[in-house]
C-alpha cells in the first residue's frame, strides 16, 4: 500500500480515537474519574444514525422490522444522533454518576457504577435490535463520490470525512472552553471544583454539560465509524473504548490536545504495523501506553502531577 | 446448586482475593485476569504437551496439577516482579489504566503467539478430578489457605505496612516503612495467587483460550471486591461468590439476564458504598456472637 492511503487510513482512525479520548477527558477532568459507559454511548451512536437515515431493524430483537418513518440524509442524522447519545450520557451521569457525588462517596465507585450502566445499555441494545451487525449505506452520502484521488492516490471520501470532522469538533470545542462563559466555567471547575462554587459557578450544570458534550462527541464518532466499517454489533464499541482509554492517558488526561495528538500518533502507529504482524495491532497503542506511562507519567501534553503533601 | 457452578463461584472468590491484595495497601490494579489467563496457559500448555504432566490424555495426576499451578503461579509471580517497580510508581487512575494495558497486551500475546492456539485456544485439558465435586473441595482448601494467609497479613508487620501505606502513603514512607518494596510485595502475591487459580481453572474449563484474561474480566473482578468491602478479606470472597452466581441464577428471565446484572453492578455501589463487609457490621457480628456465647456460659448458673 503506498503511504498516503497509510497516512490517510491512520490519521482517520486516529481521529476517531482522538474523538473518543476528548469524550473520557472532559468528564475526567471535572470529576477526576473514568466513565466507563462512554464505549455504549458512542455504539448508541453509531445505531442512532443507521436508524435515523431510515435503516429497519433486523430480524433478531424485539423492535424487528422496525423503521423509522423519516429517512434524512447523513448530514442531519449525524448531529441528530449526536443528540440522542447526549441524552444518554445525561441520564448516565444522573443514574450513575450523581448519586454517588451527592454521597461524596469514593470516586473508585464510580468505575463500577458507570460500567453497570454501559452493561445495561449495551445488553438493551442486543435486546432491542439483535446481534447481527447493521452497515450504513455510503449512498447516504449523497452525490459524494465513495473516493477521490489525492497526491496520486484513491482516498475513500469517509475517511477524509471522519478526520475532517474530528478537526472541526475539536476546534469549535477549543474555541468554545477558551472563549465562552460556560468554556471557561467548565475549565474552573476541572481546576477546583469548591473554589468555582464559591465563585458562584453551579458546578453540577457544569459537570451536566461536560457529559452532554462527551456524550455528542461518542454519538458523532459513532456514527461516522458506521458509516466508514459497519456497526458490527452491540458490543462494538468496547474496542474502541479501550483503545480510546490509552489515547486519553498517552495524550494526558485531562488535556484536549493531548487527546486528539495521542489518537492520531496511535492510529498512525496502528496503520504503520506490517500486515504480517497485523494480530499484533491491537497491542501497539498498549505497549504505547506502557512506555509513556513509564518515561513521562502525566502523558505527552498533560500537567504535572501535584504532590500532595 | 450444582458442583459445576460452586466451582466457578470459588474460581470467583480466588481472584477477588487476587484484586484485594494490592487495594489493601491501596493499589487499584486491575491486572489479575491477565496473570490468571498466564497460569491457565502454563497449566494447558503442559498438560496438552508435556508427556509428565499429562497423565493418561483423559485424565491427569494429582502432583502434575500441584506442579502446574506452582509453575503458573511463579511465572505470574516473575512477570509481576518484572513490571511492578516502575507501574506500582503510578497511583490511582494512572496505575488501574496501565494494568488494563498489560491485561490487553498480554491478551493480544496470548491470541498471536504461534503455541497457544490461536482464537481458538488450547482444547481437551485432562481432568485431575472425575467429578466436579472433587473439584470444588480442592478449590475449598486453596480458598481457606488463602484466607487464612490473608487473615494472618493483619497482625504481621507487613499487614500493617499495607494498611499504614493505604491510609496515607506519604506518612507511611515517613515512619521508615519501605513503600515500593511493601506495594510489590502486594502487587506480585496477587500475581501469584491469580496464575494459581488460572492453572486450577483451565483444567475445570477442559479448555483456554484468550478471553479468560479481558478487560470486561478486569471490571468484574473489580467489582467483586467493590461489592463485598475492600477492608476485610471476607468482603472479596463473599462479593467473588455472589455476583459470579448472580448470572446463573438469572438464567430464568431469559434476555433480560445481563441487563438485570448490569443493574445490580450499577445500584450495589450505591447502597453500599463500603461493601457488603464492613467493619461496624463485622464488629456488629462479633457482637451478636459473644453474647450468645455468654449466655451459653451463664446458663448452667442459673437454678
Amino acid at each position: 500500500m503506498d503511504l498516503i492511503q497509510i497516512l490517510v487510513n491512520g490519521l482517520s482512525v486516529g481521529a476517531v480515537y482522538g474523538l473518543f479520548a476528548l469524550g473520557y477527558t472532559l468528564v475526567f477532568s471535572v470529576l477526576g474519574v473514568i466513565n466507563f459507559a462512554h464505549g455504549a454511548v458512542f455504539t448508541l451512536g453509531a445505531y442512532f444514525t443507521y436508524l435515523l437515515i431510515g435503516g429497519a431493524v433486523g430480524a433478531n430483537g424485539l423492535l424487528a422490522g422496525f423503521q423509522l418513518p423519516v429517512a434524512l440524509p447523513f448530514w442531519g442524522a449525524l448531529p441528530l444522533a449526536g443528540l440522542g447519545a447526549a441524552l444518554v450520557a445525561l441520564l448516565v451521569e444522573r443514574v450513575a454518576f450523581r448519586p454517588l457525588r451527592r454521597r461524596r462517596a469514593d470516586p473508585l465507585l464510580a468505575l463500577i457504577t458507570s460500567l453497570g450502566a454501559g452493561v445495561i445499555l449495551v445488553n438493551l441494545i442486543q435486546l432491542l435490535v439483535g446481534a447481527e451487525s447493521y452497515a450504513i449505506p455510503t449512498g447516504a452520502l449523497g452525490g459524494l463520490p465513495a473516493s477521490f484521488p489525492l497526491l496520486g492516490a484513491r482516498v475513500r471520501t469517509v475517511q477524509a470525512l471522519l478526520l475532517g470532522i474530528a478537526v472541526l469538533l475539536l476546534a469549535l470545542l477549543t474555541l468554545w472552553l477558551e472563549g465562552s462563559r460556560n468554556g471557561k466555567g467548565l475549565q474552573a471547575v476541572a481546576e477546583d471544583p469548591e473554589t468555582a462554587q464559591l465563585l458562584g459557578i453551579d458546578s453540577t450544570a457544569m459537570v451536566r454539560l461536560a457529559f452532554g458534550l462527551s456524550g455528542f462527541l461518542a454519538g458523532v464518532a459513532g456514527g461516522l465509524v458506521g458509516l466508514s466499517v459497519s456497526i458490527a454489533g452491540p458490543y462494538f464499541g468496547i474496542g474502541y473504548g479501550l483503545k480510546g482509554l490509552a489515547v486519553l492517558v498517552l495524550g494526558g488526561l485531562g488535556s484536549v490536545p493531548g487527546a486528539v495528538l495521542g489518537g492520531l500518533i496511535v492510529g498512525l502507529a496502528e496503520a504503520f504495523v506490517p500486515a504480517d504482524w497485523s494480530g499484533y495491532k491491537d497491542a501497539v497503542s498498549y505497549g504505547f501506553l506502557f512506555l509513556v506511562l513509564l518515561l513521562r507519567p502525566r502523558g505527552l501534553l498533560g500537567r504535572p502531577l501535584p504532590t500532595k503533601v | 446448586m450444582d458442583a459445576a457452578l460452586l466451582e466457578q463461584m470459588l474460581l470467583g472468590a480466588l481472584l477477588a482475593l487476587s484484586v484485594y491484595l494490592p487495594l489493601r495497601c491501596g493499589q487499584l490494579s486491575l491486572a489479575t485476569p491477565g496473570f490468571y489467563a498466564v497460569g491457565g496457559y502454563v497449566a494447558a500448555l503442559l498438560s496438552t504437551g508435556v508427556p509428565a504432566f499429562a497423565g493418561s490424555g483423559a485424565t491427569s495426576p494429582l502432583p502434575a496439577l500441584l506442579a502446574e499451578m506452582a509453575l503458573g503461579g511463579a511465572l505470574a509471580g516473575l512477570i509481576a516482579l518484572a513490571i511492578g517497580r516502575p507501574v506500582l510508581r503510578l497511583r490511582g487512575i494512572y496505575l488501574a489504566i496501565a494494568t488494563i494495558a498489560l491485561v490487553e497486551i498480554l491478551r493480544v500475546l496470548n491470541l498471536n503467539l504461534p503455541f497457544t492456539g490461536g482464537a481458538m485456544g488450547i482444547f481437551g485439558i485432562p481432568q485431575p478430578f472425575e467429578h466436579a465435586g472433587g473439584y470444588v473441595l480442592f478449590t475449598l482448601a486453596l480458598l481457606a489457605v488463602a484466607s487464612w494467609l490473608c487473615q494472618r497479613l493483619e497482625a504481621l508487620r507487613l499487614g500493617r505496612a499495607m494498611a499504614a501505606i493505604r491510609d496515607d502513603e506519604l506518612a507511611a514512607a515517613s515512619v521508615g516503612i519501605d513503600t515500593p518494596r511493601t506495594k510489590l510485595i502486594a502487587f506480585v502475591a496477587s500475581a501469584v495467587l491469580a496464575g494459581i487459580t488460572g492453572a486450577l481453572a483451565a483444567h475445570f474449563f477442559n479448555s483456554w483460550n484468550a478471553r479468560a484474561g479481558s478487560f470486561d474480566a478486569s471490571i468484574t473482578t473489580l467489582a467483586f471486591v467493590v461489592f463485598g468491602g475492600s477492608r476485610f478479606w471476607l468482603g472479596p470472597v463473599l462479593g467473588g461468590l455472589a455476583l459470579t452466581a448472580l448470572p446463573e441464577l438469572l438464567r430464568p428471565v431469559g434476555d433480560l439476564r445481563l441487563i438485570l446484572f448490569g443493574a445490580v453492578i450499577l445500584l450495589g455501589p450505591l447502597f453500599f458504598p463500603q461493601g457488603l463487609v464492613t467493619a461496624e457490621r463485622l464488629r456488629g457480628l462479633a457482637a451478636v456472637l459473644g453474647r450468645s456465647r455468654g449466655r451459653g456460659h451463664q446458663a448452667p448458673q442459673t437454678p
